[in-house]
């Protein structure tokens, strides 16, 4: 009951005018970033962190902005999988399964609306669960030593890399990386300068926004500019949309059930949305696939994946929020505006910020009604939108976010550091180091670091207290299964995800 | 060719070594030696790196193609040309070094002289009026100061 009046305390402050119009313009911009190809959520959102801070925007509103840009942003990533069968991002890719052959049928105005109904129920579904389940888990989290947080910190990393992760040891290179990079600064507990060089501007650190947006933005400007990608794609056109009532009730079933395999596996560690459209998709296909229509246009082929990607996009939010741990590359851009708007996400967010955390909650509500209003009637304008060619698309994206980064600090310093994570962007990218755990480590270093100290001063230097309680014991242990599972079941499930794929080319 | 691998584990285990050792040569901090001082997190990480690094030279993985030569040089010309924006903010003014540079992104992307000198002349002046007036967020108007 508690939970049920402090979310309800959450839907004043969400429903408010200037909440909704908040909620609005993120679930447009949101739904456009997610539509264009190559930009993806976690680029968009990391782009339009610094421009909510040079709005002077309020916790609150901010937030609310930023998490319906974050909604948007997976609702807009299967616009252009199925009208240009390119999925915006990975857990995109099995919409286009089903999605493109229905848009080349003629049917792409339906396949739109199909999908934003599922992606309203995915979303729907899954955040009542996370209503459900992060109180509980953020109690449970309670009991969690500095000795258990150290554990957990290396499970995120660890878990990281998904079970489809290809090279476990390039997310250790990339997790030590950005681990590295934010030990530069002026040392907390201390007050030694780590790897400063008595430069100025390395005595606070260096700050993750200029690194996600240099390693994120600024390298995929690199990659359009190799791949000539200037004039865009061919993209199937847009015909008039008859949708019934009985073709809804024909993908609600299929809807429902990828919903919730998509929260369960956004909840688990290391799992994450591009495994839960991927699971929705084959268990949709397993369930009802009676005519051998799937991969050919089948409605519940589009509906079970795009509620799968919706509703693991939200099932993530949970250990974000509760235990301070990101599980996707976007939810981790999404701490990092937590950590920079000076929330500290975990178990006692739940505690000293209820207000916050449930307007954000309700917010997600809000904005995926807004959403699903936005999205079938204006859905014609987001496919114009996406029309315009990237060559005037990427220079116009770069230049705002170099701005959002000048906005900070109003120092030079800043974009020549973002020029630099482009560049290292673009070469870790081509090497196939993964390039999310490096934002992690620069996210969570510091909080890794302190809670090893903790743990280590309690115990007056004795190392074996990081392995003292049954619960650090179990974390590690299931750090150690993250790393070692996809070793074993990684390949074999990579082959079925891109067989899969190849199967529907082919027909 | 299972070369970048190397090479970049190569790197990446000089780049440990140094850190490693750098590390080990912070002063000790005021008030005396604790059982973790501001070197053992980066001690650590070290080793880590360390260890992926020779993981990478010793399996390295196939190589993805590297663009040619040219391109590399353009891209390079790109970097300078951001580089140079960065620059110029404070001395030229917002307007003249963005609207040059968001042209030549796009000129280099493909769209012809003309139209992508619109795009960035267009691009700056919206960024500059939007940030200037509507936001009050200061962006230096340099040479052009009014």
């Amino acid at each position: 009951m508690e939970t049920l009046s402090l979310l309800f305390d959450g839907f004043t402050v969400a429903l408010a005018p200037e909440s909704l119009m908040f909620a609005m313009i993120g679930a447009i911009l949101g739904t456009l970033i997610g539509a264009l190809p190559g930009l993806g959520p976690a680029n968009g959102v990391a782009i339009l962190i610094p421009l909510a801070f040079s709005l002077g925007l309020s916790a609150t509103s901010s937030l609310i902005l930023l998490t319906s840009v974050y909604a948007g942003a997976m609702y807009g990533g299967r616009i252009s999988s199925i009208l240009l069968n390119i999925p915006g991002d990975e857990p995109a890719m099995m919409t286009c399964l089903d999605g493109y052959p229905m848009a080349l049928k003629g049917k792409a105005a339906e396949a739109l609306a199909t999908s934003a109904i599922a992606s309203f129920i995915g979303s729907f579904i899954a955040t009542i669960g996370l209503v459900i389940l992060a109180p509980i888990l953020a109690k449970f989290a309670l009991k969690f030593g500095p000795a258990e947080y150290f554990a957990l910190f290396a499970l995120a990393f660890a878990t990281l890399g998904g079970i489809t992760g290809k090279n476990q040891f390039k997310t250790l290179i990339a997790a030590a990386l950005g681990l590295m990079i934010a030990t530069v600064g002026i040392d907390i507990s201390t007050g030694v300068q780590r790897f400063t060089y008595n430069s100025l501007h390395l005595f606070e650190g260096i700050d993750f926004l200029i690194a996600i947006v240099g390693l994120f933005a600024i390298s995929e400007l690199f990659f359009f500019l190799e791949a000539h990608a200037g004039d865009g794609l061919k993209q199937v056109a847009l015909n008039k949309l008859k949708l019934t009532a009985k073709d809804i009730l024909f993908v609600l079933p299929a809807s429902i059930r990828g919903a919730l395999l998509g929260f369960v596996s956004g909840v688990l560690p290391g799992a994450g949305a591009s495994l839960g459209s991927f699971i929705s998709y084959t268990m949709e296909k397993k369930a009802s696939d009676k005519d051998g229509t799937f991969g050919k246009g089948d409605p519940r082929g589009v509906a079970a994946p795009e509620a799968g990607n919706n509703g693991a996009a939200s099932g993530a939010l949970v250990p974000m929020l509760t235990l301070g741990v990101p599980g996707s590359g976007t939810t981790a851009v999404l701490l990092a505006m937590l950590i920079s708007l000076n929330v500290n996400p975990g178990p006692m967010l739940f505690q000293q910020n209820p207000e916050l955390v449930w307007s954000v909650i309700a917010a997600l509500f809000v904005g995926n009604l807004v959403l699903l209003l936005l999205n079938i009637p204006m859905v014609g304008i987001f496919v114009k939108l996406l029309s315009i060619p990237p060559k005037y698309l990427m220079p116009i994206v770069t230049m705002v976010a170099a701005v959002g980064i000048y906005s900070i600090t109003s120092s030079a310093v800043d974009l020549y550091f973002m020029v630099g994570f482009g560049v290292m962007g673009y070469v870790l990218r081509k090497i196939d180091i993964p390039l999310v755990p490096v934002i992690l480590g620069m996210l969570l270093g510091p909080e890794m670091e302190k809670n090893l100290r903790h743990a280590l001063v309690l115990s007056d230097g004795d190392w074996t207290t990081l392995l003292s309680s049954g619960l650090s014991i179990g974390l590690w242990s299931v750090a150690l299964a993250g790393l070692l599972l996809p070793i074993l079941v990684g390949p074999i499930l990579r082959a079925k995800m891109k067989r899969s794929k190849a199967a529907t080319e082919e027909a | 060719m299972r070369i970048n691998d190397r090479v970049f584990g190569m790197l990446m285990l000089i780049l440990a070594v140094t850190y490693g050792y750098q590390a080990t040569l912070f002063p000790v901090p005021f008030g005396g030696q604790e059982s973790v001082g501001p070197e053992t997190f980066p001690i650590m990480l070290s080793v880590l790196l360390g260890i992926g690094s020779l993981y990478m030279m010793i399996k390295p993985d196939e190589d993805t193609k590297w663009p040619p030569l040219t391109m590399l040089l353009e891209l390079v010309l790109v970097c300078g040309v951001l580089v140079a924006f960065a620059w110029s903010i404070e001395y030229v003014g917002f307007i003249i070094s963005a609207a040059f540079t968001v042209a030549f992104l796009s000129w280099r992307m493909g769209a012809t002289i003309a139209k992508s000198s619109i795009t960035g002349a267009v691009t700056s002046l919206v960024i500059f009026v939007l940030f200037n007036k509507v936001l009050e967020l200061a962006l230096p108007s340099g040479i052009l100061g009014f």
